[in-house]
């Protein structure tokens, strides 16, 4: 089997014609760790209750570890684990009760049962807390028996959403590590997850999901790198225009290739109010910081050429001279942002 | 298919968190001892000592006779004796006290062939009159026929607005009643009792089925549950039993309560009174199930439970029968479940009658129960 989940055409529109899921085509390769993105609303939740059968599909199909969700649904229920952002163990019974709970309602053996959970909890390092209960742990404990309680039944496929939201750092790297090792063992993860530092990290494959449609996916460096690109061109274009109208007032020590347009510091030769004043006021400036060296740094809204043209003639009909331009190379945030952004434009359009 | 282990999960969940919340456990108990109390106590309860004033403007045998009769009955709290007409009526005006029995100066004179007594009466407070008249209605009753023929009591209407006067007169009848109460002597507690312990099951039922669901629902533990190869069903049949179970105890002790306290008769037996209860139990849990299928919280389901818990508790005949009410109400109480528990639990516990004799209400709750499982099961889905 080369991927743990495949969709085709899937589709979820709720009763209220509301379209939730647009024909959603997607593959998910086995033993991957697969970030799955998109902003609020934008159709994941309901992607994944398709795929854990907690919804059916209005039509469309989902596989989950060869299984139709559809068809065999107890088949898929038996291949998944989940950790859920909101921890919802019952806080009323300790963690070992509770993983107990859990192996039973998957049918784990009862005499692999309590081993199993012990061997779980040392990994994830909560077995000191075992007889504790779940109302009384800290966040990261929570998280901790959330984990043990997802993968007692030794799931091929773990949906991890938000796990390490409200964590401190350290408590973070911890689950990171320990998401890494569990994909080591040969669990399939899929990651839902707004940090995008995590998400770029720990993710083999990411995908991200907009009004329901799968509007980007590919490695996280691929998709940094196609963005980069996509930049670079519409940079050249609007340097090339401002160029020929002014050729003389800018110099650019960069090399090009390293630009993105979302983030730029400039240096100018002089220093002028009037031409801070100026940039400030155009309305294709999100914020200006003026650094202590007397750098300006500055993010564009938006990544169209038109928006770092105008900035740039903003400059440069205020008698401004630029001495230097800096470019950050794009996160998988930029990405994010600029795939999400496009399809919200197209909708409107 | 239920599957019995994870069945006994539910169960065993529900009883663990219970020994390690003792406040709730206390809840527990003690809800139905409140309510049994309060409906008891405050609403069954007979009136006594209500405060009046007897002018007596004659003297004699007959005089002493009826003012030693109302002293000692537990109706009256004579405040005072007095002779002043004027003075009784004011005191009553002024609701010192709630009546005043006016006994004329030729009470006591053989010679008079009417004797008229009046009861004056502060109307405004509609219970205590009705009990005041027909007690002091039953009095001379008695009264008149102790000193026979010779005696008649007549009386004389108040002019006195808002006051009522009641005519007493003419008690010595012919025709002579005799009542044959087929149930006993039953007073308005053990009317009370039965229809209490059904409205308490009903409330906790429909209460803490619906709050159980929707607030797992909410906090996300029942996604987990559903997320595993497990059935609605058992999940939900899991729940129901937990339910169940802790409701049986709380039935248990509702009837131990009102036997202590209220020294109510069952006169079906323990047994058969209980099984009522059960049944009413389930059918309520069922009726919860209905109500929180789709609801994603507990205060989605408190408003949308409420609409139907009230009327219920007040139209299905807990504290007056069904036959005095208005006939929409009359109508409407009859596709309630409460008003056929009520009438088995009346059935079982005051006439003595079987399960077989209250066999109609049972089929009906036992169909309503039916419905709501199968509207309930069907409305419930794995989304959460």
């Amino acid at each position: 089997m080369k991927n743990a989940i495949e969709t085709k055409n899937l589709t979820k529109i709720y009763n209220n014609n509301f379209t939730a899921v647009n024909s959603l085509n997607l593959e998910i390769p086995n033993k991957t760790i697969f970030g799955m993105l998109g902003p609020n609303g934008a159709g994941k939740t309901t992607t994944i209750k398709m795929l854990t059968c907690l919804i059916q599909p209005t039509s469309g199909q989902a596989v989950v570890g060869g299984y139709d969700v559809q068809k065999n649904p107890d088949e898929v229920r038996k291949l998944l684990g989940m950790v859920p952002q909101q921890v919802s163990l019952y806080k009323d019974l300790t963690v070992m009760e509770n993983s107990q709970l859990c192996a039973d309602y998957y049918g784990v053996p009862v005499e692999e049962r309590d081993s199993r959970i012990e061997d779980l909890m040392e990994l994830v390092d909560i077995k000191y807390a075992k007889d504790k209960r779940v109302g009384q742990l800290s966040g990261g404990q929570k998280q901790k028996a959330s984990l043990v309680a997802s993968l007692v039944h030794k799931p091929d496929i773990l949906f991890l959403d938000e796990p390490t939201i409200g964590l401190d750092p350290t408590t973070k790297r911890t689950l990171w590590d320990l998401i890494r090792e569990l994909n080591d063992d040969g669990h399939t993860i899929v990651l839902c997850s707004h940090d995008m530092h995590e998400v770029d990290m720990l993710c083999d494959n990411v995908g991200i999901i907009n009004t329901g449609n799968l509007v980007a996916y590919d490695t996280p460096q691929g998709l940094k790198d196609a963005l980069l690109e996509s930049n670079k061109q519409e940079f050249s274009e609007a340097l090339s225009t401002i160029s020929n109208e002014n050729e003389d007032s800018m110099q650019v020590n960069d090399d090009f290739s390293n630009l993105s347009l979302k983030k730029m510091s400039i240096l100018l030769k002089e220093q002028d109010e009037a031409i801070i004043d100026s940039i400030k006021r155009s309305s294709d400036v999100k914020s200006i910081e003026i650094a202590r060296n007397g750098r300006i740094n500055l993010r564009i809204d938006g990544f169209d050429d038109m928006a770092v043209q105008n900035v740039l003639n903003k400059i440069i009909s205020s008698g401004g001279i630029i001495k230097s331009i800096y470019t950050e190379e794009p996160s998988l945030e930029d990405v994010f942002i600029k795939s999400t952004s496009k399809v919200s434009e197209d909708d409107r359009a | 298919m239920i599957e019995p282990k994870k069945f006994w999960w539910m169960i065993k969940k529900e009883l663990i968190s219970l020994k390690r919340h003792p406040a709730r456990l206390v809840s527990i108990l003690a809800f139905p001892i409140i309510m049994i109390l309060l409906f008891g106590y405050g609403m069954g309860g007979e009136m006594t000592d209500l405060p009046i004033v007897v002018v007596s403007q004659s003297h004699g045998d007959l005089t002493d006779l009826t003012l030693d009769t109302i002293k000692s009955t537990e109706t009256y709290h004579v405040v005072e004796v007095i002779d002043d007409l004027d003075e009784g009526k004011e005191r009553v005006d002024n609701a010192e006290v709630k009546a005043a029995i006016i006994l004329p100066s030729d009470y006591d004179d053989d010679s008079s062939h009417q004797k008229g007594v009046t009861l004056y009466l502060d109307s405004s407070d509609q219970m205590a009159a009705q009990i005041l008249e027909s007690s002091t209605q039953g009095i001379f009753y008695r009264l008149s026929n102790m000193v026979a023929a010779q005696t008649s009591v007549s009386t004389k209407d108040a002019d006195i607005e808002p006051s009522i006067s009641h005519s007493l007169n003419n008690f010595k009848d012919d025709i002579s009643l005799h009542i044959n109460r087929i149930y006993g002597n039953i007073k308005y507690i053990d009317f009370l009792v039965p229809a209490i312990l059904g409205m308490t099951i009903m409330m906790s039922c429909m209460m803490g089925m619906g709050a159980t669901i929707a607030g797992e629902r909410e906090t996300g533990e029942l996604a987990r549950l559903f997320m595993t190869p497990t059935s609605v069903s058992t999940v939900i049949g899991g729940k129901i039993a937990a339910k169940l179970l802790i409701e049986l105890v709380r039935a248990l002790i509702l009837i131990f309560m009102a036997v202590l306290l209220f020294n109510v008769s069952i006169k079906g037996g323990f047994l058969q009174t209980f099984i009522v209860l059960v049944i009413g139990a389930l059918c309520f849990v069922g009726f919860g199930i209905m109500l929180s299928a789709r609801t994603q919280t507990q205060e989605d389901y408190a408003q949308i439970s409420l609409p139907f818990s009230m009327p219920m508790m007040f139209v299905s005949g807990v504290f007056y029968p069904i036959e005095t009410m208005p006939w929409i109400l009359q109508k409407l109480a009859y596709i309630f479940p409460l008003t056929y528990l009520n009438d088995a639990m009346r059935g079982v516990m005051l006439k003595g009658q079987t399960l077989g004799d209250v066999w109609f209400d049972l089929v009906i709750l036992l169909g309503f129960t039916v419905l709501f499982f199968i509207v309930g099961v069907k409305r419930f889905n794995r989304d959460v």
